[in-house]
Order: C-alpha cells, then sequence, then structure tokens
C-alpha cells in the first residue's frame, strides 16, 4: 500500500487507530441496533396474526405453542397471565375508528355491538398502564350487565374526561389512552370466519371543550 | 486514501448493521428461555405448589396482578412429575374459567363452567403414563372428573371468576379461595 506522505505525523496516528475504529462501529452497531431493535419490537406489539376489526386488534393465538417467536418472546418478557381459549378474548384499541390516536382531550362515542360472548368488559387504560380499580370513584369500567341498553340491544358509550349521561367511561385529561375490550366464552376465540364479526366503532365527537 | 477509508467505514457499518439483526434474532428466539419474568417464574414465586394464591388489583413482588377489574384470580403452580393433581372449587359462580399452561406459558387446556360437566370445577391433570394407569382402573372419586393429558410435568393454572357487580365479590372469592390443585391417592394399593 503507497503511503502519500511518511512525515505526515497525524495521518500516520491516525492510521493506527484506523482499524480498531472500525471495530468499534461495527461491534456498536452490532450490539446497540441489535439490542434497541428487540426492545422497540417487543415493545410495539404483541407479535404477528392479528385479527384486526377496524381500530380493535386480537391476538388469539398469542399464548398458545403455535404463537410465533416474537409473540412468545414478547409474553416471556411481560409475564402476563394471558386468556387461554375458552376462556375469553382481548380486543385493544389505541385508534378510533378513522385511525386517530386516542386523546384524552377529546370525547369518543363508542356504539354498535360486539362479537357473541357470555360476558364482555370495557376500559380504558394509559399505554402500558395498570387496569383500573373497580373501587374507583369515577365509572372507568363497564361490562355487559351495567352497560344501559337501547331496546334492539344496542349501546352507545361516551368516553370523554367530564362527565355525560348515559354509559360513560372516564378518561384522564390531556393524555393518551387506549381501550381494552375483552369478551368472555365467546366463539369469536376459535372461530375462523372472523371477517363477519362486527366490533363497536369508535367515533370522535368533539375535542376540548366543545 | 480517503475514499478507501470511507469503503471500509461503509463496511463496517454493514458488518455492524448484520450483526445487529443476527443480535435481534437470537435475542428473539432465545427470550422465553432465559427471561426472569415470564409468567411461570412469577407465579412461582407466590410460594409453595398446589395451593391456589389469588391476585390483587396492585402487582405483587413477583408482578402479577389482575388484568381486569371485573375478574378474581387466582394461580397455582404444579408439578405432576411425581403424580397427578387434581384441580376442584365448590360453588355456584355465575361465571368461572380455568386455564392450565406449561412452563413455556404455552395454553394446554382450558374450560369453563358451560363447557365443563354440570357447572362443576373438577379436573385432573396427568402426564400421559399417569393417565394411562389411571384409565386402568379409575378411582372411584375422580370417576367422573375431566382428565386432562400434559406432556409437560410443570407449569401453572389460572382460575378466574367473575365480579359483575360488587355483590359478586364474596362469592367469587370464596369459590377462588376453596379451590385446591393439589396431589390425590392416585394409585389403589393393590396395584403394588
Amino acid at each position: 500500500m503507497l503511503r502519500p506522505d511518511p512525515s505526515n505525523r497525524p495521518r500516520a496516528r491516525f492510521q493506527v487507530f484506523r482499524v480498531p475504529f472500525l471495530i468499534a462501529v461495527a461491534l456498536a452497531i452490532a450490539f446497540g441496533g441489535g439490542i434497541w431493535s428487540t426492545l422497540v419490537a417487543l415493545d410495539a406489539t404483541v407479535g404477528f396474526g392479528a385479527i384486526k376489526l377496524g381500530p380493535w386488534e386480537a391476538f388469539p393465538d398469542a399464548q398458545t405453542s403455535k404463537a410465533d417467536p416474537y409473540a412468545k418472546s414478547h409474553r416471556a418478557n411481560a409475564g402476563k397471565l394471558l386468556y387461554a381459549s375458552a376462556e375469553g378474548l382481548v380486543f385493544t384499541a389505541a385508534v378510533d375508528s378513522t385511525g386517530a390516536r386516542l386523546s384524552g382531550d377529546c370525547t369518543y362515542r363508542l356504539s354498535g355491538h360486539t362479537p357473541p360472548a357470555r360476558f364482555w368488559t370495557l376500559f380504558p387504560t394509559r399505554p402500558g398502564g395498570a387496569p383500573p380499580s373497580i373501587t374507583s370513584d369515577l365509572p372507568t369500567a363497564l361490562n355487559s350487565r351495567t352497560v344501559l341498553r337501547q331496546p334492539d340491544g344496542n349501546f352507545t358509550v361516551d368516553i370523554s374526561a367530564s362527565a355525560r349521561p348515559g354509559n360513560w367511561l372516564a378518561v384522564s385529561a390531556g393524555q393518551p389512552f387506549r381501550l381494552t375490550l375483552t369478551l368472555f366464552d365467546t366463539p369469536t376465540a376459535g372461530s375462523s370466519g372472523l371477517v363477519d364479526l362486527s366490533m363497536p366503532s369508535i367515533v370522535k365527537t368533539g375535542c376540548g371543550n366543545a | 486514501m480517503l475514499r478507501s477509508f470511507a469503503f471500509k467505514l461503509a463496511l463496517a457499518i454493514a458488518t455492524g448493521l448484520i450483526g445487529a439483526a443476527l443480535l435481534h434474532l437470537v435475542i428473539v428466539l432465545s427470550l422465553p428461555y432465559f427471561s426472569e419474568r415470564d409468567a411461570y417464574t412469577r407465579v412461582l414465586a407466590k410460594g409453595e405448589r398446589h395451593r391456589f394464591y389469588p391476585l390483587a388489583e396492585k402487582p405483587d413482588q413477583a408482578g402479577l396482578a389482575k388484568d381486569d377489574p371485573f375478574l378474581e384470580v387466582a394461580v397455582c403452580s404444579f408439578d405432576i412429575g411425581s403424580g397427578p393433581i387434581r384441580v376442584m372449587a365448590p360453588g355456584n359462580v355465575p361465571f368461572w374459567s380455568l386455564a392450565v399452561y406449561d412452563g413455556a406459558s404455552n395454553e394446554v387446556f382450558s374450560i369453563n363452567d358451560r363447557t365443563s360437566v354440570g357447572g362443576m370445577l373438577d379436573v385432573v391433570i396427568a402426564t400421559p403414563v399417569q393417565l394411562t394407569l389411571l384409565r386402568k382402573s379409575l378411582p372411584e372419586p375422580i370417576a367422573e372428573s375431566i382428565l386432562v393429558e400434559t406432556q409437560a410435568a410443570e407449569g401453572y393454572i389460572v382460575l378466574r371468576s367473575m365480579v359483575p357487580q360488587p355483590s359478586f365479590a364474596a362469592p367469587a372469592r370464596q369459590f377462588l379461595a376453596q379451590a385446591t390443585c393439589a396431589p390425590f391417592e392416585w394409585r389403589a394399593r393393590n396395584q403394588f
């Protein structure tokens, strides 16, 4: 290899550190990138194989041995007690029916009906937060026995930081939230005809004090 | 000179990215085997095996908590290496469900009050060998139990009971408090 100028001392010194520098770059990218991408991937999703029904998302196979490696890794890291297929199926929604993130600054109306299930529960949580306490002073959770229904069996739930008549779920103002709808003893978990299922829609009715 | 260095730097970055992808795969694939935070480790941390521990709303030391405000939940870890166990709970609650998981948190079996016999919770969990022995001469007490076969000797059980309104809480808690998941006398003496 031709050296341009042997008397150029800074460059000679630079050349000494060139190979260790390149190795350090490669190792830093490998370890930093590998660990970071894994953390992001395990945090972002429960895995592949989600059922998507409008804004709602469920993972019916996450607790089985058929789950993909990401789902298995996620559940080993999260350490949650998942629902088995005869127990229930958890749907979560982080966005409304138009795809915009759910925010505590806005008021949403959840309406329609759920897929067939013996019992369901609905509550908002902060992203990654704990489920609400049943002893809370505000109505933070509803279930199929306590919800007020219309004569045809449908129901509407207003999700807002301020009080609403009818079914009201309280959220914290100014904070994003996600909704969890759990269907218990539902044929949905074992069914393959999931496309026909209808989930309630989540429509934004206003923001701020409007 | 500079150009060759830029090329080598690009090569180093490319090597790093390939290494990152490999490390990503290695971590994702091996995490279930090394995780200290998985559900089975947390259930084991609740205490001795073969008894149900109710969960509270707040996460306990092991990090387990109820996932739904309208459910009461109890967990039990089991090891059927030395003999099968029987899961029973008396009482009448509007909804209960039972899930059996192996040590890797894969679902082995699940049942709820509608799919069980007469709404009663009475399940025997055994390995295939134990089940063969059991079927040869089914002991009288478990003649009507649901027999569940599992390849994995170790695992945990989750029992849930519904509390749609506060007045259902007392029976639901009592149902979970009276639930047992313990070994039983499964081999008649005259077999030896």
